[in-house]
């Protein structure tokens, strides 16, 4: 029993098999134990901020005017008065209807979610009231390499989307992502150099949701 | 180095540490500093320290990361079977990241949200493992306290100073408070940018070990 226990040993001496086996489970469980309490506890907060986080994206991309620091809770009232959640089957749909003394124009803002080259990419399409006209766009969730496919949150990339449309010259619908293409076109928008793989899925996700976008105009 | 020992501030020689606090602290902090002198965990310092403000967070994140998993593996140093004493470590250490992490993400969102995944990534940081392994294991729990903050101090110091500068060089700010201003500082975009950190850390080593004065010969 000694021997196997190996309780009496040293600093030295190995410890026998089971000690090392319940050790580990002991120390694995309390570890567990704690981080479980300690994720539960910090569940709310968790996804309030995840919430806000969300809202705050939406504000951003509908160009609401809200304050630069503002808690959670206050950002979610400006959210509320000014922003509309507008039901569809397909579309996750939010409009800014601008009145009294709120400033900006009223602005539709289109989830999009859709698998990038590392991890899931999500963000928000803002569009002019003819559905057309692209106002903006945000990337909130994205994984892509820091420096080449994570440039697409970079605001040189963001902003030259403002003014495309989702529908070409010709009236067909879709928005290109293409290096030395003809940015005055009125769909095309310059790729970023060695995030290929990025753009096509950023093209891939994002003519996904003007489908479903073009289609519910109809 | 044994013959003159400076004493302990705190315990005056005889405490719980034995009299070797002040030496530890200043072995960790500045002697032999992680970043500077031993060059571990230069990844997180290349990638957090666009902003000072990132800098001094994880700063801290690493002293408490620090201080916690030296305590506990010293507390449990002389049950641990010796053979799965590196699994022990690294449970250790991942729990107090984790801890950190989550602390962050519930209070501390935009933070969190900038610091991405780099507190995550403290679990690898060269420096703890190494302290648990070279110190803790060996040490008091008081001991390992001291050296553990000792380490992460001279972690988070270096962080700071080379976080100061990229951003200070590199938006013209410090903490988010305009410095220099823009009418007649063009911000470097470069210090912001992976090789500013390169070079301002190269700089930060090279003055640190002029300060320090050339390795003495070693103890003969």
């Amino acid at each position: 029993m000694r021997s196997l226990l190996g309780f009496a040993s040293g600093d030295l001496e190995v410890k026998g098999s089971a000690y090392t086996l319940g050790y580990a489970a002991v120390l694995g469980a309390a570890c567990a134990l704690l981080l479980t309490g300690v994720a539960s506890f910090t569940a709310p907060y968790r996804r309030a901020n995840a919430d806000a986080d969300r809202k705050r994206n939406i504000l951003t991309v509908l160009e609401v005017p809200y304050p630069k620091k503002v808690s959670s809770e206050e950002l979610v009232t400006i959210f509320e008065t000014n922003v509309r959640e507008e039901k569809s089957p397909e579309l996750e749909i939010y409009r800014y209807v601008p009145s009294g003394d709120s400033v900006g124009k009223e602005t539709v803002a289109v989830h999009f979610e859709g698998p990038g080259l590392w991890g899931p990419i999500r963000g928000f399409l803002a569009l002019d009231t003819d559905m057309r006209t692209i106002r903006g766009i945000t990337f909130y969730e994205q994984e892509e390499t820091p420096g080449l496919g994570g440039e697409i949150a970079a605001d040189w990339f963001l902003k030259s989307f403002v003014g495309k449309e989702i529908v070409d010259a010709s009236g067909q619908a879709g928005i290109i992502i293409k290096g030395g293409g003809d940015q005055n076109a009125l769909n095309e928008v310059d790729t970023i150099s060695g995030a290929t793989m990025t753009c096509d899925k950023v093209e891939e996700l994002l003519n996904n949701v003007i489908e479903k976008i073009v289609q519910e105009k109809n | 180095m044994a013959d003159k020992q400076p004493a302990c501030m705190t315990c005056g020689s005889q405490g719980l540490c034995g009299g070797k606090g002040l030496l530890t602290l200043k072995e960790g902090a500045w002697k032999n500093n992680p970043l500077a002198i031993q060059m571990l965990g230069i990844c997180s310092a290349l990638a957090v320290t666009n902003r000072l403000e990132n800098s001094l967070v994880m700063g801290a994140a690493l002293i408490f990361v620090c201080v916690g998993s030296n305590l506990f593996v010293s507390l449990l140093r002389n049950v641990t079977p010796h053979r799965i004493r590196m699994i022990v470590e690294v449970a250790i250490i991942a729990t107090f990241v984790i801890l950190f992490d989550q602390f962050l993400k519930a209070f501390y969102w935009d933070m969190s949200k900038q610091l991405g995944p780099y507190v995550g990534l403290i679990i690898t940081n060269c420096i703890i493992m190494g302290r648990a392994e070279a110190f803790a294991l060996q040490n008091p729990p008081v001991l390992s306290i001291v050296d553990g903050v000792a380490n992460g101090l001279g972690y988070a110091i270096v962080l700071a100073v080379i976080g100061f500068f990229r951003e200070l060089l590199g938006s013209g700010e410090v903490m988010g408070y305009p410095i220099l201003s823009s009418e007649w500082y063009e911000a470097n975009q470069l210090m912001i940018l992976a090789p500013g950190a390169f070079f301002t850390m190269g700089v930060v080593i090279a003055l640190f070990n002029y300060l320090k004065g050339p390795e003495p010969e070693e103890n003969k």
